[in-house]
């Protein structure tokens, strides 16, 4: 059974085009060219279809790394547990 | 938020246009234009006298990107008055400049390319090939879809895009005038959002067909039409957005199903195909792909390879 942190980093390296290899739970927003205004919509649009969640605009725009989006898929009942 | 453009009558026209007034229309509007518009009409836009108060376009997308570059670079006090010889492209109305540069599609977007007015003449559209009519359609179809399901439409676009679907879907896929109007109104809400990945593929694709297959007629409205539904069935299977917005707004998806099958075209779709396999990762990069309704993904290209969409 896939769990959230391999369906978030799947999910991620999508909607980034990532390589599998520069994945990391540590990954922050700097590091990823791809990671822009669209790259932040296309984001939104992913988790909301894996997760059922809808980031709210302040939400998406504040994120700034993985961990962020599972600090506030975890606020809303989603868990990272591994 | 613009006011522009203004929707003028032929005669309208006559009376608001500042004068001296030049026209350039499209070889294939040309006789209708000189019939019609009794001012001085130019083959090119640089044959245009630099003391014109308002330039007259007529013709397709492709003309009218030019006319509103041209206005911006060489005469921007001047008025720029839009006469669409199909609809679908809704180039009348928009702020976008759609241009080649080396085989790649490249946009400009300012509210100062939208033109002052735009002018249905009813006339250019008795000559108008049934096939591109009908293309015309789906691309104004993919307009609407893309835009009202856009991550970036609001809630008022929503509406509007509910409304316009709802609309289209009691106007034939054929050369009927009220297009005009529905197409203008799909760009304005497309380009007020966004659009995504059949844009996305459109573009990434439209030089290389052209390219490849230069007699088969490939052209933006054509890809827009049969991707339509590819697309949305693709999105179904990850997304339940359109299903959801179709419920809540009351619109029949059988009927708007049956619409993008009319508009699909099977034969066309297998010779897009092998292109679209081939430039996959550029589609995927496209920023219109990346404002998609539903996530897509590197693996989808695999959908379109193996469904069928008969």
């Amino acid at each position: 059974m896939v769990n959230n942190i391999d369906k978030l980093s799947e999910l991620l390296t999508e909607v980034f085009l990532l390589e599998p290899e520069e994945f990391s739970l540590e990954l922050k927003r700097a590091d990823v060219e791809t990671w822009d205004s669209l790259g932040i919509v296309a984001m939104a649009v992913g988790i909301k279809d894996e997760f059922g969640y809808h980031f709210t605009p302040e939400e998406a725009t504040s994120i700034e790394s993985v961990q962020d989006i599972i600090t506030i898929l975890t606020s809303k009942g989603i868990t990272f547990d591994g | 938020m613009t006011d522009k453009p203004q929707s003028w009558s032929l005669d309208e026209l006559q009376q608001k246009a500042e004068r001296p007034i030049a026209v350039v229309a499209s070889p294939s509007t040309a006789s209708v234009a000189r019939e019609l518009l009794p001012y001085p009409h130019y083959s090119t836009f640089d044959a245009i006298p630099q003391d014109t108060a308002a330039l007259v376009v007529v013709g397709g997308g492709a003309l009218m990107d030019a006319a509103k570059m041209y206005k911006h670079q060489h005469l921007p006090s001047s008025q720029l008055v839009a006469i669409p010889s199909l609809w679908g492209s809704g180039a009348e109305v928009s702020p976008v400049v759609v241009s080649t540069e080396n085989g790649k599609k490249e946009f400009a977007v300012d509210d100062a390319f939208i033109p002052d007015a735009w002018v249905i003449l009813p006339d250019l559209v008795k000559a108008l090939p049934e096939h591109l009519a009908h293309y015309g359609c789906g691309d104004a179809w993919s307009h609407v879809l893309e835009g009202a399901l856009s991550p970036l439409a609001s809630e008022e676009l929503r509406n509007e895009g509910a409304l316009l679907i709802k609309e289209m879907l009691t106007t034939k896929l054929s050369k009927d005038i009220a297009w005009f109007e529905l197409s203008a109104r799909a760009c304005r809400l497309q380009s007020s959002s966004s659009v995504g990945l059949i844009h996305g593929i459109a573009h990434a694709l439209e030089p290389t067909l052209r390219k490849a297959h230069p007699d088969d007629g490939w052209g933006h409205a054509k890809l827009c039409s049969i991707l339509i539904l590819p697309v949305m069935k693709l999105c179904q299977q990850s997304s339940s957005k359109w299903s959801d917005f179709a419920k809540a707004q009351s619109i029949d998806q059988q009927q708007a199903e049956g619409v993008w099958t009319s508009l699909f075209d099977q034969e066309a779709f297998q010779q897009l195909l092998p292109h679209l396999e081939a430039n996959w990762l550029s589609v995927l990069r496209n920023p219109l792909t990346r404002t998609n309704h539903a996530m897509v993904r590197r693996k989808d290209i695999q959908f379109f390879l193996a469904e069928d969409f008969t």
